[in-house]
């Protein structure tokens, strides 16, 4: 059986580590219209500091950039790495869910 | 004996060597302008079956190529990107000489190509693009030109090589939407004189348009996209020069349909394509075509 102040631990550190999530951020893509095309953007996201996830929904042509804890990402930064991937930025807005 | 001549079947084999689509979702027998990402490579490898067996002459010639090509792109920066493309031939010609059945054949690395592809113009919308793209390069004599079997020198076409330095350049054009795919690419080649031999230049034609067949609905994320393609390529082939003089069977013009399916990950693409003969009107013997079917695998890195 496990003590339950173990199991207290555990719950706090399962916790603490969603409240360490950065912020998120959806970034409009204009021109992203095949899969083959948003690996390119992903990975340009990927280079930049403190980018830990990055998620495209590819019919709303939109990329979600999550950051690590502490970081953060400017619209500057997202339109020089979606326009190295050859597209246009349309919108840049943090998300409203952490 | 008949020579075989440079058919516009084995120009067209040649030049989509060079040229071929390497990018991107699709065209699968020429080239897209959309962007390869800078700082992202591409590879794509091919394999290739040429069959050309409709011979109007009494040596009743049978030719087969089967040929991989192997291409490798680097996007230099959003707009410039730069190809290279080696392939590998396996060659076999059966024709009748003075009564007797004969067969010659060669294999070996090809001409290798380098080409770059600027975009100048670019439209995004949301969900589409359009894009218009000049490409430019040359093919270097890196195939063997000079093989010989028990019957002498092999012809040109079989031979791995052309010996010439050629060059190439044209235009392509692009409109994608999440639904289909339309491009159109118009290209010039220029081939010049080698072993007292210069094969006519060449201009083609490839239109190309793609639809979305899976998934019908798009709900979010990445998926990947199954596409019916329908491509139709036109090339004009100028005579063949040998010793100086006009080769008058040789050169002609030729129109292809070319149904095909794709498979589009974010990753890596499968597709294949059958390249018929829809229209061939070619100089005295040239050696017609009957088709041309390519698998491809391609993926980014």
């Amino acid at each position: 059986m496990i003590p339950i102040r173990a199991l207290f631990l555990l719950v706090l550190m399962v916790a603490s580590s969603a409240w360490a999530q950065g912020p998120a951020y959806d970034i409009g893509v204009d021109g992203l219209s095949c899969p083959f095309c948003a690996y390119g953007i992903e990975k340009q996201l990927h280079k930049l500091d403190g980018v830990e996830k990055v998620e495209t929904d590819i019919e709303k042509a939109v990329v979600v950039v999550r950051v690590k804890d502490g970081s953060t990402l400017d619209r500057n930064q997202a339109m020089k790495a979606v326009k190295k991937a050859g597209f246009s930025l349309r919108s840049f807005e943090q998300s409203e869910e952490k | 004996m008949r020579c075989l001549q440079w058919t516009p079947a084995f120009v067209f084999l040649t030049l989509t060597m060079g040229v071929s689509s390497v990018v991107d979702a699709v065209p699968i027998t020429f080239n897209t302008a959309l962007p390869v990402a800078e700082g992202e490579f591409i590879f794509r490898q091919q394999l290739r079956w040429l069959r050309s067996s409709d011979d109007p002459s009494e040596a009743d010639r049978d030719m087969r190529v089967v040929a991989t090509i192997s291409v490798l792109g680097y996007g230099v920066n959003s707009k410039l990107a730069v190809f290279g493309v080696l392939p590998y031939g396996d060659k076999t010609l059966e024709m009748n000489r003075s009564g007797t059945e004969i067969e010659r054949d060669n294999q070996g690395l090809a001409d290798a190509t380098v080409f770059a592809r600027y975009t100048f113009w670019q439209d995004n919308i949301r969900g589409r693009t359009f894009r218009l793209a000049g490409i430019g390069g040359f093919t270097a004599p890196t195939g063997d030109d000079d093989k010989s079997d028990g019957f002498g020198r092999l012809p040109a076409p079989l031979q791995n090589g052309t010996g010439a330095w050629d060059w190439f350049g044209g235009a392509v054009v692009t409109y994608q939407t999440l639904g289909y795919q339309l491009d159109g690419q118009f290209s010039y080649r220029h081939n010049r004189e080698a072993n007292n031999f210069d094969a006519g230049d060449e201009a083609r034609l490839d239109l190309s348009w793609q639809y979305r067949l899976w998934p019908r609905k798009l709900s979010g994320g990445v998926p990947g996209f199954f596409y019916g393609v329908l491509e139709a390529n036109y090339l004009h082939q100028d005579k063949n020069q040998r010793g100086g003089q006009s080769d008058e069977n040789s050169g002609g013009d030729t129109v292809w349909l070319s149904p095909g399916l794709q498979y589009v990950t974010r990753r890596w693409v499968l597709e294949a394509v059958v390249q018929k003969p829809i229209y061939q009107n070619l100089n005295g013997n040239a050696l017609k075509n009957d088709q041309i079917v390519t698998t491809s695998f391609r993926m980014n890195f």
